[in-house]
């Protein structure tokens, strides 16, 4: 009986995490930028959709449409305002590019949070959920919810995957990850491809902010542990490798149920951030990572 | 805030004999020095901003009778962003430079904390309207002399388990038939106490504690928590949360967790909860000072009526405690006829006052929780409200009550 | 260089700021003068930052782990023998665990770069974090630790104090950063592989460097533990305290040492300046930062100088 709640508990939640930092890890594949904004673009995009659900009361369909866009609009910003005039400053240093868009975003993210908590308090919301009431599922009650909220993550992840591998844009971004120059020698301008890939990041997030706010809730204090969580599992899974961000999240995800359900709840987030440090001494390419 | 006191000295004397014959206290003639007061509060909490607006409130009022003594109440307020630091920086600057007499401060315990060495250090009263540690009544105990300037006016934690066992037997061992619960409280330092308090009390009223479990303030992800309890098979949660509110209340229905879950819980005493939970909080039992329409004394729902007339909104629990502390501030003064920090002391350790919580006095040198309140029937009880479709319904004590205990369908109590 | 110095504009706007710092007590009240001790404390934690970043190059996420762990150990020991134990040793010792805290965080910046290394920084601060909240019984916990002596009650005695060790441990990092040992140092930042070839001693300047900057670190922050009666993680360890420091740092100019502590002596004093906003405070001093990112990538400093060449 635990053995399965476990395995059912630790994967939807994985499957956020996972869904969560792909979209990190894909904006530092193609541009190089680590985005530290991240945590608030998936709050604003939850407690947009609060609000739009509970306060305006659009309904959970609409109001998560608008969490999303929220969301969208917010990455676009992200790029305009905290990225690309530091990418194209000729009073940088290129070396130095990396810490100031380090900065930059983290400031952003500072600002959207507090604008978030200056609209609707600190407060801990949470997202009417789509899908309401419990399934008994291999004698576990489990919410629908949980259930919905790991499919969605895959299903986007899946689309993801398509987008990328199948059709002709997205074999573009992945080429741009590789190498950008050779991409604007293929005919394709480089900035269409930093605008697409960041549309397709703020989409990410949205969607990954959303679901959270309907399974677990979101504050403007979840802001900087959501940032670190995808940074982490970034860095665990290796930098830019897709495929280890999602193996990754799975080992965060399982190591946080495991310890949760078998030592204490208080202890959750410990084992995670040891393995971390370990792993950053043993191979600090992370674990798939190809430096 | 550097009015010349002479004029303003000479105009309060003034007012104060014009209206002397008409007052029942006996006004001196000459001119007194205004009483002031610092307001050291969290100004964009929902908790920590009814801080000062009550205190504001009550001078007014004092003032608009003419004072006391033929003295003002001022109220000087400062925004301590929720942080230690900003409050020992707006602390000293009130002492030093504003020259109060006494602080009101913050709902909580990490900054009283940090502000009751300086109470001491500067010789100056501070009083507490909403933080809960028991170790500020204990600095005091352990150090009298020296941390004698501090005074608890809100309960402390292991004062509001008691409270929580006393409705418990109530509603629940004499109500609904209950045996056996599951504390389940935030590991912080306030609940430290109260679980222990809880651990003593709910034994005695015949409730079995089969576990134990305290979680991390930042845990988002509840379900490991409810499903542990549940294996254990109490017949109520009994809970110790104020960081944490929203999401475990949320979790606790979208599981359909079939336990009911009855003690503190900070953030269901917002009027916004229901809001930010999407209604998961119907059925959630918590402890209160107050509550919407509920008489505890003759004082309570005049001062609702006025916070709400003047600030447009309701007062949080901080709010019913600031506003009676400036009260029987300004009434010690009266008593002590000084301003000095020591006849203050003396004077408010006899206090007295029927406030809108309840009778408030403070208990003595020599106790354990000594100037923490005394809580019990005839002096503060609490209240234990529910949340029923979207309001607050108060069911206990049974003379305030407005309302009956009714829970969720998914929840399973003994007596369904 | 040295004429250059006493020439540049910088240099006189310098003098002027010490000699108006050293009368402003006679002048303003005790609540300016607690407000500008603060500020003198984390401008300290700016400079010490400034050293790792801007000469040794290692992006560090995580001042408050150093800060943190001078602070708590001197509040710490202090609570637990406190009639027993000087004040001053409580300070030293402090300062001795910021500097072995330094020396584990050297550790793994030898090995790695980049944002490995800000991870690990944050990792540490995370962990050191949740060390505080566990061992309530030893640190207070979440609600903090009251320590029974502060170096004085007078305003006046605290500023000084604050002050002058502002301007002694300012002279010693500025005095390194100029010498021939911050001149390897940010030759091994920018290409650790080149410095190496041409036969310095990376390793050993990089730990030198994460040693300076955790001792003054440390320091600072063990002294602001007495300044203040209190220790919390909300003032020495969160992260946000941290990106304070580093938007200080970025603010006042990077790889300037005087820079970060005009930006950190800019930020307390505007977010005091602000504070009748509420809320709106942070907001609105973020904004600002990320302008002067955007347009003074040089910070304040940078302005000066740019002023001064044009």
């Amino acid at each position: 009986m635990q053995f399965w709640q476990i395995l059912i508990d630790g994967f939807a939640i994985s499957a956020l995490y996972a869904l969560g930092a792909t979209g990190f890890t894909l904006i530092f594949g193609v541009s190089g930028v680590l985005n530290l904004s991240h945590g608030a673009l998936m709050v604003a995009a939850a407690v947009a959709a609060w609000a739009a659900a509970s306060e305006f009361g659009t309904g959970s369909y609409l109001g998560a449409l608008i969490g999303v866009l929220t969301s969208l609009v917010l990455a676009f910003a992200t790029y305009f305002i905290a990225v690309r005039p530091i990418q194209n400053s000729k009073r940088i240093a290129e070396r130095e590019k990396e810490i100031f868009i380090l900065t930059s975003t983290l400031l952003w993210g500072i600002i959207i949070q507090e604008v978030v908590a200056y609209l609707f308090t600190n407060n801990a919301k949470t997202v009417l959920p789509i899908i309401e009431g419990v399934v008994v599922f291999l004698g576990v009650r489990t919410p629908s919810n949980e259930f919905f909220t790991a499919i969605v993550c895959w299903l986007v992840i899946a689309v993801l995957w398509l987008l990328v591998n199948r059709t002709k844009a997205g074999k573009a971004v992945l080429a741009a990850s590789m190498n950008p120059r050779g991409v604007t020698l293929l005919g394709f301008e480089l900035s269409h491809i930093y605008l697409a890939v960041w549309g397709v990041y703020g989409i990410l997030a949205g969607i990954a902010g959303v679901l959270l706010g309907m399974f677990l809730g979101v504050s403007s204090y979840s802001v900087g542990p959501l940032t670190a969580s995808a940074f982490s599992i970034v860095v665990l899974g290796g930098l830019g490798s897709v495929s280890g961000s999602l193996i990754a999240a799975y080992v965060v995800g399982y190591l946080e149920t495991l310890t949760a359900y078998l030592v204490s709840p208080a202890y959750r987030s410990i084992p995670a951030l040891l393995l971390l440090v370990l792993v950053m001494y043993l191979r600090p390419q992370g674990l798939f990572g190809r430096r | 805030m550097t009015i010349s006191q002479q004029p303003f000295g000479i105009l309060a004397g003034a007012v104060a004999v014009a209206l002397g014959s008409a007052m029942l206290l006996p006004v001196p003639a000459q001119a007194a020095d205004p009483i002031r007061i610092g307001v050291i509060a969290e100004a964009q909490s929902v908790a920590g901003s009814s801080i000062p607006q009550a205190a504001q409130l009550a001078a007014e009022e004092i003032n608009a009778k003419g004072g006391v003594d033929g003295r003002k109440v001022e109220i000087i307020t400062y925004d301590n962003h929720s942080s230690s630091a900003d409050s020992v920086r707006a602390f000293q600057r009130a002492v030093n430079e504003d020259k109060v007499n006494a602080v009101i401060s913050s709902y909580i315990s990490e900054v009283v904390l940090a502000l009751e060495p300086w109470a001491s250090r500067l010789k100056t009263v501070l009083i507490t309207p909403g933080a809960a540690s028991d170790v500020i009544t204990q600095n005091i105990a352990k150090d009298y002399d020296h941390n004698k300037y501090t005074f608890h006016g809100y309960l402390t934690s292991s004062a509001l388990a008691g409270l929580v066992c006393d409705a418990a037997k109530d509603l629940l061992v004499d109500g609904l038939k209950m045996k056996s619960a599951v504390i389940m409280s935030e590991d912080a330092a306030w609940t430290t106490p109260l679980d222990a308090a809880y651990e003593k009390c709910l034994p005695k009223i015949g409730l079995k504690v089969l576990d134990h479990i305290r979680f991390s303030p930042d845990t988002t992800d509840f379900t490991p928590i409810f499903n542990k309890i549940e294996g254990q098979k109490p017949d109520v949660i009994i809970t110790g949360i104020s960081h944490v509110g929203t999401q475990p209340t949320v979790q606790w229905k979208s599981q359909q967790v079939p336990i009911p879950m009855l003690g503190i819980s900070s953030q269901a005493t917002n009027s916004t909860f229901w809001k930010d939970t999407n209604g998961a909080a119907d059925g959630v039992l918590f402890n209160a000072v107050s509550g919407p329409g509920v008489a505890v004394t003759p004082k309570t729902l005049p001062f609702v009526d006025a916070f709400q007339k003047k600030f447009g909104n309701l007062p949080s629990y901080a709010g019913y405690t600031s506003y009676d502390e400036v009260y029987y501030i300004a009434e010690a003064v009266h008593r002590a006829g000084s301003l000095n920090s020591d006849k203050l002391v003396a004077a408010l350790e006899k206090t007295d006052y029927v406030g809108t919580i309840g009778r408030v006095e403070f208990l003595p040198k020599g106790d354990p929780h000594v100037h923490g309140l005394r809580t019990g029937k005839g002096t503060i009880t609490g209240l234990m409200l529910q949340w029923q479709d979207g309001k607050q319904v108060n069911l206990w004590p049974a003379n305030v009550a407005n309302g009956k205990l009714k829970f969720p369908s998914f929840v399973k109590t003994a007596s369904h | 260089m040295m004429r250059e110095t006493f020439a540049s504009r910088p240099f006189w706007f310098g003098l002027i700021f010490v000699a108006l710092a050293t009368v402003l007590p006679l002048g303003v009240s005790g609540y300016i003068l607690g407000l500008l001790t603060i500020a003198y404390y984390t401008a300290v934690f700016a400079m010490s930052w400034d050293l790792l970043f801007g000469f040794a190059g290692e992006v560090n996420f995580g001042p408050t782990f150093l800060i943190g762990l001078g602070a708590y150990t001197a509040g710490i020991l202090d609570a637990r023998f406190s009639p027993g134990l000087s004040l001053w040793i409580c300070v030293l010792a402090g300062a001795l665990a910021a500097v072995i805290g330094g020396v584990l965080l050297a550790l793994p910046a030898l090995r790695v770069t980049g944002p490995y290394f800000g991870l690990i920084t944050l990792v540490a601060v995370q962990l050191l974090q949740s060390f505080v909240v566990v061992f309530a019984s030893l640190t207070g916990g979440e609600i903090g630790l009251s320590v029974p002596d502060v170096i004085s009650i007078d305003a006046g005695v605290n500023y000084y104090l604050a002050f002058g060790f502002m301007m002694v441990s300012g002279a010693i990092l500025y005095g390194l950063s100029r010498s021939s040992i911050g001149l390897i140092l940010q030759a091994s930042g920018q290409d650790a592989v080149q410095a190496g070839a041409l036969g310095f001693n990376v390793a050993k300047h990089k730990l030198a460097a994460f040693i300076v900057s955790a001792f003054f670190s440390g320091l600072a922050g063990a002294l602001m533990v007495f300044y203040m009666g209190t220790a919390s993680v909300g003032t020495f360890v969160d992260i946000s305290v941290g990106v304070q420091i580093i938007i200080a740092a970025v603010l006042g100019g990077r790889r300037t040492v005087i820079g970060a502590a005009i930006g950190a002596v800019f930020l307390i004093g505007m977010g005091e300046f602000l504070r009748p906003l509420g809320e709106l405070a942070t907001l609105i001093v973020s904004v600002m930062a990320l302008f002067v990112i955007l347009f003074f990538p040089d910070g304040f400093l940078g302005m000066l100088r740019g002023g001064a060449r044009a």
